[in-house]
């Protein structure tokens, strides 16, 4: 699949799995921070369910938050450690 | 207002089916939590649990109960009660009495009926003789219920902190003349639903708990149930003792009624900073402490000692290190008794309660294990072996989530 | 006790007062809003000031308590106070269905987190900032009068203090389902009958939150809470002793109640529990119903205390309330109430 077209669906899959009902993809920069107040405003349980997504999305197994905080950065980020470890 | 003291003490934990069994266990430093093989979750054997050995089968049988939808809750919960009222010698027109109140705590509820709750929300079997048992309220319904208990119940889900909170309401029941005696405290019991949540939050640790230690990884779940029976002292009166007669240690006053303790201070108050975690600097731990001191006029230099909430969590254990230092400078002793019996949840308030008290009544304190490294920048010790020590005034901890958080303060009674 | 000085509710009826007419003819007439098979669902407003993140995760009944909350944290109370029978049972089963279907694997915590009973009084501390007394109460019937009770006690050892006390639940579809099979709703559609005549057991569904801000001031409250009592059992003599002798404590010289709100819910098995409270206060004793308006729950008598509140005084006195409600047979709680003009 097309880095964008990647980009897109992530964002499609987090709004859904996160339930983020006042946001559009369109609001989601790529390169935006998904958590702290600058950016989505997302909080640790978010961060949990995140990595619940990549496992069911794309059968990524993240181990922890430690290792989890390193991914979920940004969307870029996130595409990127997609593209490079999915197994779905 | 009435003084309210504790009169009768019943538990059961992953390190006792009874307070003698409890308390040698913490003498001992015998840890209870153990890698399981009979629970029926994927995590048997692979994550240890504070498991109370009594299978359900024969707590079942020991009460001769017949309904099935009596759940492992309410049956832990029976057992500790049950216990309670004979430490307590309370008889059954006491227990009848309209002024004697039950305040009951539990988080679980029926939710460890995990596979019939889950069975009967897909399709509800008219004849499921669970449907009723499900909620919190079942447990405390069923007691009162089978004791004849005649006066004001309740039950309290405040999380981690219940059964704490379902101490100070009795106490306070009893201090604003709404009831003379009140059996308060809390049970839960091991379920797949609280192993999965805690597992999902990656707050479950895979080895045994190190409660303040720098290389902590989570808590261990536990199971357990306790009560205590709180009397005022028209109460004591009616049953003919006079406060300060008798102690601890089971030589009875003339009724031959023990008094263990007195409830002196209490304090509630929530962290509001998350759903899940205490804010750093551990505010509503320091607050319920402070409020806990207040309430009974003490300063932070009157507490000999802490049973800490103590969960072995990153989050908790640095909150309530930071609260204690904020609060006391230099903490008094302390320890974490979710080294022995694992984090029994809604029961853990009532557990530790019972575990203060039989510090405070013998004098001695039992060991924090599997303490080894202090936490960088904090620097505090738990008490790491048993000791006999003076102790006036003792401090007990319970945090649950939704930041709520309660204080107790038991006192000697001389 | 203690007086109430702030009400806030969310319910089938909306958020506004009935208005004095409590229509007990067939449901949906005087604008009123009837239930759709049987479930009275609550009319949930714009929540104004609380943000989509917040709200996102919330189950009805957490949004309901936050919703119901905003008016009265205007107030800044000292501490929370909520009763709520059902608790997170929505959240609960939710989670529990991830814990079946992946066969305990990688699990989502966010319904776990949010399924627990104190996920509501929590929420409305923690979007307040507020750090003092927090407390939830789950014992059904009594859920809501035992945050009555514990509030009527911190008023008393706080002198100055003020607090918000409320009763919360949600329609849960697992808790209706389990209720359904065990009979506690009616069996055939209600839409558009009367509740009262229909001669059948069971009730219908219902759910909503009704908060008060409460502290010991007289001047400026609208009501006085006087005295409350719950009593468990179902043995006639009992309970109509019970009702006698709270009457008789709070109503000393053989006075009577202005009026009786009664519980009753159209469940043609618990109409004698209110018929004997009818006939302990006498004839005299105007009696009005309220289920018809929120359902049937397990704090319907919060939104039954809201309701006494938004009723005009009559004439120049304190109109003097008698609340009774009756849950599940076995649970029967009496609230007098004084009500201001």
């Amino acid at each position: 699949m097309e880095t964008i077209e990647l980009k897109q669906q992530l964002k499609r899959q987090i709004i859904e799995f996160l339930n983020l009902t006042d946001t559009v993809p369109e609001d989601i920069r790529d390169d935006k921070p998904l958590f702290g107040d600058e950016g989505l405003g997302l909080d640790s349980i978010d961060s949990l369910e995140l990595i619940v997504l990549l496992n069911r999305e794309y059968g990524i197994v993240i181990k922890d938050l430690k290792e989890g905080r390193k991914v979920l950065v940004d969307i870029d980020t996130m595409v990127e450690y997609i593209k490079k470890n999915r197994t779905k | 207002m009435s003084r309210v003291f504790i009169t009768g003490m019943g538990i059961i934990s992953a390190v006792g089916v009874s307070l003698a069994e409890n308390r040698s266990a913490l003498r001992a430093g015998k840890c209870g939590v153990i890698l399981s093989a009979r629970l029926p979750t994927r995590y048997a054997g692979i994550l240890p649990f504070g498991e109370i050995g009594t299978g359900t089968d024969e707590l079942t049988e020991k009460f001769k109960i017949t309904d099935p939808g009596i759940t492992r809750t309410t049956l832990l919960a029976l057992h500790a009660f049950d216990d309670a009222l004979s430490d307590a010698r309370l008889t059954a027109a006491e227990l009848s009495d309209p002024g004697t109140a039950l305040i009951g705590a539990t988080t679980v509820g029926g939710m460890c009926l995990t596979d019939e709750l889950y069975r009967d929300s897909v399709i509800p079997c008219e004849g499921s003789a669970f449907l009723s048992s499900y909620d919190c309220a079942s447990v405390h319904l069923y007691l009162q219920g089978r004791y004849n208990m005649q006066g004001f119940t309740t039950t309290i889900n405040t999380a981690c902190s219940s059964s704490a909170n379902a101490i100070q309401y009795g106490a306070r029941l009893i201090k604003n003349g709404l009831a003379g005696r009140a059996i308060v405290g809390g049970t839960d019991s091991l379920a797949k639903f609280t192993i999965n949540g805690f597992n999902a939050l990656q707050i479950l640790s895979s080895g045994i708990c190190r409660p303040f230690d720098r290389d902590r990884a989570g808590l261990n779940l536990g199971e357990g149930a306790a009560y205590l029976v709180l009397e005022g002292e028209e109460a004591l009166a009616g049953a003919g003792v006079t406060v300060g007669e008798s102690v601890a240690t089971g030589a009875g006053g003339s009724a031959g009624k023990k008094i263990y303790a007195e409830l002196t201070g209490y304090c509630n108050t929530n962290d509001a900073f998350h759903p899940s975690a205490l804010s750093l600097a551990g505010d509503g731990p320091y607050l319920a402490m402070t409020g806990a001191l207040q309430s009974a006029r003490l300063n932070a230099a009157d507490i000999d000692f802490i049973n800490t909430h103590g969960t072995a969590t990153e989050n908790n254990d640095e909150a309530e290190s930071r609260a204690m230092v904020r609060l006391f400078g230099e903490p008094p002793v302390f320890v974490s008794t979710k080294s022995y019996t694992g984090h029994t949840l809604g029961a853990s308030g009532a557990i530790e309660a019972v575990y203060s008290i039989l510090s405070l009544a013998h004098q001695e304190l039992y060991a924090s294990l599997n303490f080894d490294q202090p936490i960088p920048g904090i620097g505090l010790r738990p008490l790491q072996a048993y000791k006999n020590y003076t102790l006036r005034h003792v401090m007990s901890n319970s945090f649950g989530f939704g930041g709520n958080c309660t204080s107790l303060i038991f006192s000697k009674v001389s | 006790m203690f007086y109430i000085h702030h009400i806030s509710c969310i319910s089938p009826q909306g958020s506004g007062a009935v208005g004095a007419d409590l229509s007990v003819g067939p449901v949906g007439a005087g604008g009123l809003v009837g239930p759709v098979g049987n479930l009275l669902r609550a009319i949930e407003p714009k929540y104004e000031g609380v943000p989509g993140n917040v709200l996102r995760r919330m189950s009805k009944s957490v949004r309901m308590g936050v919703g119901a909350s905003l008016p009265l944290l205007k107030q800044s109370p000292d501490g929370i106070l909520i009763g709520t029978g059902y608790g997170g049972m929505e959240d609960s089963v939710k989670f529990l269905k991830q814990v079946i279907d992946y066969q305990e694997g990688v699990l989502a915590p966010g319904p776990f987190v949010q399924s627990t009973a104190n996920a509501i009084a929590s929420q409305i501390g923690l979007f307040n900032q507020n750090k003092g007394y927090n407390t939830t109460y789950v014992h059904r019937g009594f859920a809501f009068e035992s945050a009555l009770i514990d509030a009527g006690m911190l008023v008393r050892e706080q002198p100055g203090s003020s607090w918000l006390v409320g009763g919360v639940d949600e329609i849960s579809g697992h808790n209706y389902r389990f209720e359904y099979a065990e009979g506690w709703y009616k069996k055939e559609d209600f839409s558009g009958r009367d509740l009262y005549t229909a001669d059948s057991p069971g009730s219908i569904a219902g759910e909503g939150a009704a908060l008060f801000l409460v502290n010991d001031a007289r001047a400026g409250a609208l009501a006085q809470v006087k005295g409350i009592a719950t009593l468990r059992g179902e043995d006639e003599n009992d309970v109509r002793t019970a009702m006698a002798l709270f009457l008789g404590r709070q109503l000393p010289d053989g006075k009577k109640p202005d009026l009786l709100i009664s519980g009753e819910n159209g469940d043609n098995r618990a109409l004698k529990w209110y018929q004997l409270c009818e006939a302990v206060l006498g004839q005299d004793v105007a009696v009005t119903r309220f289920k018809h308006l929120c359902g049937e729950y397990p704090t319907a008598s919060a939104y039954a205390l809201w309701l006494a509140c938004t009723l005009p005084g009559k004439g120049s006195s304190p109109q003097t309330i008698l609340i009774y409600n009756n849950y599940k047979f076995s649970q029967h709680s009496l609230i007098l109430i004084e009500r201001f003009l």
